[in-house]
């Protein structure tokens, strides 16, 4: 359907157009399933910007955003070797219908496609948004579209954020360090799950240590706890003053707080502290140590943590 | 009881309305677009206004826990702007086809203008193309004549009069709506189209048939819990609770999910809120604890 067909490598935008579209072969009801094949062939004979956003955005009357796409982990297999298995554990099917039409285009690589698509983009709703930007990590030359990826993480509706800062390649890789840190410390005022964040382990650094550690000290001037999941930004960075703050954590958080403050001292690579300051009475941070013990300490790892928002500490 | 109001301005009301209206029992709205009080004079507020239309006010609502559909339309007031009208004209298509876009409207007469009645015929045909439902808002003066003349001019362009609304109605309008085969939806405001005694009155003689009530409320003085003080109002006077129901929430859901836009399994599923949805510094939400409850159950609204 590619009118002009580029190598296929096992990740190039059509090896993904390929094996999104069996997915969702199985998923979608008969009259979902015409409406994609009608759309695809009339996207792959080329298709102009406003027919193109059109049948993007209606494709909500075929599929809802309510069913999950939920991969099986066979289907999780197929979708790594299209380095597509971070990306679709969240979607939703619709969300996964229109990722394809958008793959489907066959001017992937022009200047065409780029105005296409921010032609969605401007007229797009929230279901569209999300979709959008979880289409970007999937397309070839992502750098065209960095600026688009910022305007998305300043958007107010935490969908909208979250569809541009998880579960995509897409921050890390094109972000400078500017947005790189505003879509951190953004997923930590949003209590969005940073764990989720692809890339963080790999993009830490002093300056965003020190904009994590300041946003502590203004938490607890205003007698408010500290997110878990803000630990995570640290890394090894942060010196005396980290090591400052994670103590008072350690002592004084709830639980919470203290399995994060705990898993941050093993990723500075300071978990002797935890005995030094705790003594023999570390209780129910044991199950966490001996997970710092094993080394499972990457960002994955603040999964568990990100439950809810911690109220109950809340004054 | 579970109520929707398929008429009123979101974007002119308040967190503290939503939360009144979650709390009465509004499970679902719809937006149409129309005029902000005053003339737009460029495009790109359109384009601003239906984008928040099918963004952010949509989300506002989700917060709390009421499901947000809107129509898109030129309103007649600024289809008078003839230069402008054009332009909103091309723009529709940009926008009639989302998610959650359950209707063309809300359009009509307002002055009963050529210009005005040019702008109708242009988005009925769009209506009929796209199979979507028709929101018409009718003048407050010479509403008769008005109303008589909008049924007309969409009969004509082959509107299927089962997709049709005709909005702010009254005593004097129903029967005409009624007897096109159209739904007649009544606007109450506190002093002005109509207000409940006089709803209960209609539904007394008409029946709930194709009868919809709606607040219509906006920038102006109205009342964000129109619908759900008109249904207790309904229910004391002895109006049948069926009666009640289906002209506070299953008609307006019958007549609009006619444009495929809505998911009903959802809409009658548990409303859930969510107010992790949001942004600390900028959402709605500043500071309060956020409330996360699969359902709305027994939350008393004094006022109604």
């Amino acid at each position: 359907m590619h009118a002009s067909p580029a190598p296929t490598t096992p990740s190039s935008p059509q090896a993904r157009f390929t094996i999104l579209r069996q997915l969702l072969q199985d998923r979608l009801a008969a009259d979902a399933s015409d409406f994609v094949a009608r759309a695809v062939s009339e996207i792959g004979a080329g298709i102009d910007a406003t027919r193109f956003s059109q049948l993007i955005a209606v494709a909500s009357r075929h599929s809802r955003r309510r069913v999950a796409f939920e991969p099986t982990p066979d289907e999780l297999a197929l979708a790594a070797a299209a380095q597509m298995d971070i990306n679709i554990p969240y979607w939703n099917q619709l969300e996964a219908l229109r990722v394809l039409l958008v793959l489907a285009h066959r001017d992937l690589d022009r200047d065409a496609f780029v105005e296409a698509l921010e032609q969605c983009f401007r007229y797009a709703d929230e279901g569209e948004l999300c979709a959008l930007y979880r289409a970007l990590p999937l397309l070839p030359d992502g750098a065209r579209f960095a600026w688009r990826a910022g305007e998305g993480c300043r958007s107010n509706m935490r969908s909208v954020f979250e569809a541009v800062a998880c579960d995509s390649q897409f921050p890390a890789a094109h972000f400078d360090d500017v947005a790189w840190h505003q879509l951190i410390m953004k997923a930590v005022f949003l209590n969005a799950p940073l764990w989720r964040v692809h890339g963080l382990d790999a993009r830490l650094s002093p300056e965003l240590a020190r904009m994590a550690l300041d946003f502590v000290d203004e938490r607890r001037s205003a007698g408010r706890p500290v997110p878990p999941q803000l630990w995570l930004c640290l890394g090894t960075h942060g010196e005396e003053r980290a090591l400052n703050a994670l103590r008072t954590e350690l002592r004084r958080g709830d639980l919470r707080g203290r399995r994060a403050a705990l898993l941050a001292l093993a990723r500075a690579g300071q978990l002797p502290k935890v005995h030094q300051w705790l003594g023999g009475w570390l209780g129910d941070l044991e199950p966490t140590l001996a997970q710092a013990h094993h080394g499972d300490v990457t960002q994955a790892a603040f999964g568990d943590l990100q439950q809810d928002t911690p109220t109950k500490a809340r004054q | 009881m579970k109520f929707f109001d398929p008429h009123i301005h979101i974007t002119s009301r308040t967190t503290d309305d939503l939360q009144a209206m979650a709390n009465a029992g509004v499970r679902a709205v719809i937006e149409p677009a129309f005029w902000l009080g005053q003339p737009r004079t460029t495009i790109g507020s359109y384009v601003d206004y239906f984008s928040s239309l099918v963004g952010w006010e949509r989300f506002r609502c989700g917060q709390f826990g009421i499901a947000h559909f809107c129509a898109i339309g030129l309103n007649s007031k600024e289809a008078n702007n003839e230069g402008l009208a054009r332009e909103v004209l091309e723009l529709i298509p940009h926008f009639a086809l989302k998610e959650g876009v359950v209707a063309i409207g809300e359009i009509g007469y307002d002055e009963i203008t050529p210009a005005e009645e040019r702008a109708y015929q242009a988005q009925l045909q769009m209506a009929v193309a796209w199979d979507t439902v028709v929101m018409v808002h009718s003048p407050h003066r010479d509403k008769k004549r008005g109303i008589r003349r909008s049924i007309d001019v969409a009969r004509e362009a082959g509107v299927d009069m089962r997709k049709l609304v005709i909005d702010h109605n009254n005593e004097e309008t129903v029967r005409d709506v009624l007897d096109a085969g159209a739904w007649a939806a009544f606007t109450i405001y506190p002093h002005t189209k109509m207000d409940s005694e006089r709803m209960v009155e209609i539904v007394r003689r008409y029946g709930s048939e194709r009868i919809i009530v709606d607040s219509s409320a906006d920038w102006g003085v109205s009342d964000a819990l129109s619908v759900p003080r008109t249904a207790a109002l309904m229910l004391t006077s002895g109006i049948a609770t069926s009666d009640v129901e289906a002209t506070t929430w299953s008609n307006a859901l019958a007549a609009y999910q006619q444009s495929g836009q809505i998911d009903v399994e959802s809409l009658n599923a548990s409303p859930s809120i969510d107010q992790r949805q949001l942004f600390a510094d900028n959402s709605v939400l500043r500071g309060q604890a956020p409330r996360v409850e699969g359902g709305l159950t027994s939350l008393r609204e004094k006022s109604c």
